[in-house]
């Protein structure tokens, strides 16, 4: 009995939150888009964290992105997964629109993921459109997702991919903290599996940028979200430059 | 001004939809959000009841059958009526199949229904008996002992030693509203194996529990320590039972599947196991497909139209003694609507509290 009353005083909170947090979006630049000065961005990361399959495991991604202009950019990444043998890369194409007072960034993306424990690799594809205010942003999607292994290839129908992203301050303020819930992270697309989590950023000045992230990522949606198949913990730094 | 009174009422709609999800019964937080066990524990408590009944799972059959076969279904989700499990077990007895598996989301978590799904088992496995076994006399025991035999795999003792063999695994609606409780209490296990002589060949037979949509930590070391040990038996075919599908047989299916490297991770164990046929339930739809070496089969007990009529769809598998590969065969449930007084007659819930 407590147990439930505690959850719905919890769902209360959080939508509460969140429609506060929409009410109070205010109108600001767009920060995924080119700042008019720096066309090169570069960030790098650490991911540890704990897994079903091989317990600890460590990691880094990098990236690249350049802007060609306000509209334009591409993104190159890596992503090198130590202890679970998974080796990475993707490039994505995106687009931005500022429609009244939002931010509609449409991107089409490639990514290979080398399973090496299992001899695996993976293509996905993905085609998503994200639309973004001052203080969230949500994305609606498609993935493309084809393995090859054990002698055959799968081609998975298309999965519907989702995210929600709301924070705290402004995107425009020097620090932020945000709730994130989204069935996909950088280098990986799922179906029904929902990952949900903590995240921050900190400016130290126009160029320098810190970053990190507590994601939880569930076996399952619904009644099967009682058993985590992972928990990791990333933090990174951006470079910005002309 | 507009803007102000479209957020309040957009807030107010979040809330009442909130509210509303969280009173009903039905659809509470708790019962579609959380199962109340982990799958660690569940696996624990199975590991504790396969150590003793290891042995007595095994099957050993006569030098002269050559062949037997099995019947699987999925996703019966049982209410107040058990007949669609009835019928699976009456169509099985009716053809001799050797015994019966169930992929899980046996019956939805309400004790009435646990109670109608084992009164229902109950009546199956008195014609089972009656079917299968006969009195066990030899120079030590007499008819007046109360020894049974089962004619087809020589297993022997005392009438309440034998029961239904009815092989469920535990799904993710049998774990919500403490259903683990209520299944455990009937089935003791959603983890274990055994194997199944004939001629000289051994069969193996590999029930996971994967109702949290995952294996889980503690059973994944239990399968790469080899737990589920075959004593060495040299196995000749594999297969695999479990709730949660590997995969999505169309656009429009929800249900959510294993995270990516569990995904893998699975299908490379079946490669491993050299497995001749993996069973999947969950998404209530029919989906039959080789990949690699691997058969892999999805039936379902609950709305899904059997390709040769009928409305649900259990499968039988044939197994030879010789070498040909094992035959798989769909075999359709027509799901006959019993009224509310025929079932009240037979003893069964047509009421929750």
């Amino acid at each position: 009995m407590n147990h439930q009353s505690t959850f719905q005083r919890l769902t209360f909170l959080l939508l509460l939150v969140f429609s506060v947090g929409t009410a109070m979006a205010q109108y600001y630049n767009g920060e995924h888009t080119f700042d008019g000065e720096n066309k090169n961005e570069t960030s790098v990361s650490v991911t540890i964290g704990k897994n079903i399959i091989t317990g600890p495991c460590i990691g880094n991604t990098v990236h690249y992105k350049h802007y060609f202009n306000d509209h334009w950019s591409v993104d190159g990444g890596a992503n090198l997964q130590y202890t679970k043998g998974l080796y990475g890369f993707k490039a994505k194409g995106e687009y931005h629109l500022k429609i009244k007072k939002f931010h509609m960034f449409a991107s089409g993306e490639y990514m290979f993921n080398h399973y090496h424990s299992y001899n695996t690799n993976e293509n996905v594809g993905n085609l998503s459109v994200r639309f973004e205010r001052g203080y969230w942003d949500i994305t609606l999607g498609g993935s493309f997702i084809g393995y090859n292994m054990m002698g055959d290839h799968y081609t998975e129908p298309i999965t519907l991919t989702f995210g929600a992203h709301a924070m705290l301050r402004p995107r425009t303020n020097k620090w932020n903290v945000g709730l994130l819930f989204r069935n996909y992270d950088d280098f990986y697309y799922e179906n029904w599996n929902i990952n949900w989590g903590l995240d921050f950023y900190y400016k130290f000045n126009p160029r320098w940028k810190m970053f990190g992230e507590f994601n939880i990522r569930p076996a399952g949606s619904m009644s099967q979200l009682a058993s985590k198949y992972e928990t990791t913990g990333k933090i990174g730094l951006i470079y910005r430059w002309k | 001004m507009k803007k102000s009174i479209s957020y309040i009422l957009m807030a107010t709609a979040l809330l009442a939809a909130s509210g509303l999800f969280s009173s009903c019964e039905k659809v509470s937080p708790q019962g579609v959000l959380m199962g109340n066990t982990s799958v660690d524990d569940r696996v624990k408590q199975s590991l504790v009841f396969y150590t003793f009944f290891d042995d007595k799972m095994d099957k050993e059959l006569p030098d002269t059958m050559t062949q037997y076969s099995f019947l699987v279904g999925s996703d019966s989700h049982i209410t107040f009526d058990p007949g669609r499990l009835e019928e699976m077990i009456d169509i099985g007895i009716a053809h001799d199949d050797l015994f019966f598996c169930h992929l899980g989301d046996l019956a939805d978590t309400k004790p009435e229904y646990y109670a109608n799904t084992s009164l229902g088992l109950g009546g199956c496995k008195i014609e089972w008996m009656d079917k299968y076994l006969e009195p066990f006399i030899d120079e030590s025991h007499t008819a007046e002992m109360g020894y049974f035999i089962d004619r087809r795999t020589g297993f022997w003792g005392k009438g309440e030693e034998f029961t239904l063999p009815f092989y469920p695994v535990v799904g993710n609606h049998d774990i919500t509203h403490n259903g683990w409780a209520l299944f455990c209490d009937q089935f003791n296990t959603s983890f274990y194996e055994f194997t199944v002589k004939i001629g000289d060949n051994y069969d193996r037979f590999i029930f996971l529990d994967s109702a949290n949509g995952t294996l889980g930590k503690y059973q994944i070391e239990a399968l790469e320590n080899n737990i589920l040990g075959h004593d060495g038996k040299q196995i000749r075919h594999t297969f695999t039972f479990t709730h949660t599908n590997i995969f999505r047989p169309s656009l429009n299916e929800f249900a959510s599947t294993y995270c990516r490297e569990e995904l893998y991770y699975i299908l490379d164990k079946l490669a491993d196991w050299r497995t001749a046929i993996a069973f999947w339930g969950h998404v209530h739809a029919w989906d039959d497909r080789k990949f690699g070496e691997v058969h892999i089969t999805m039936p379902s007990m609950n709305f899904v139209d059997h390709p040769n009529g009928g409305d649900d769809l259990i499968v039988r598998v044939t197994v030879y003694k010789d070498d040909r590969e094992p035959k798989v065969e769909p075999v359709g449930l027509y799901c006959k609507e019993r009224s509310k007084e025929e079932l009240e007659k037979w003893g069964y819930y047509v009421t929750t509290k």
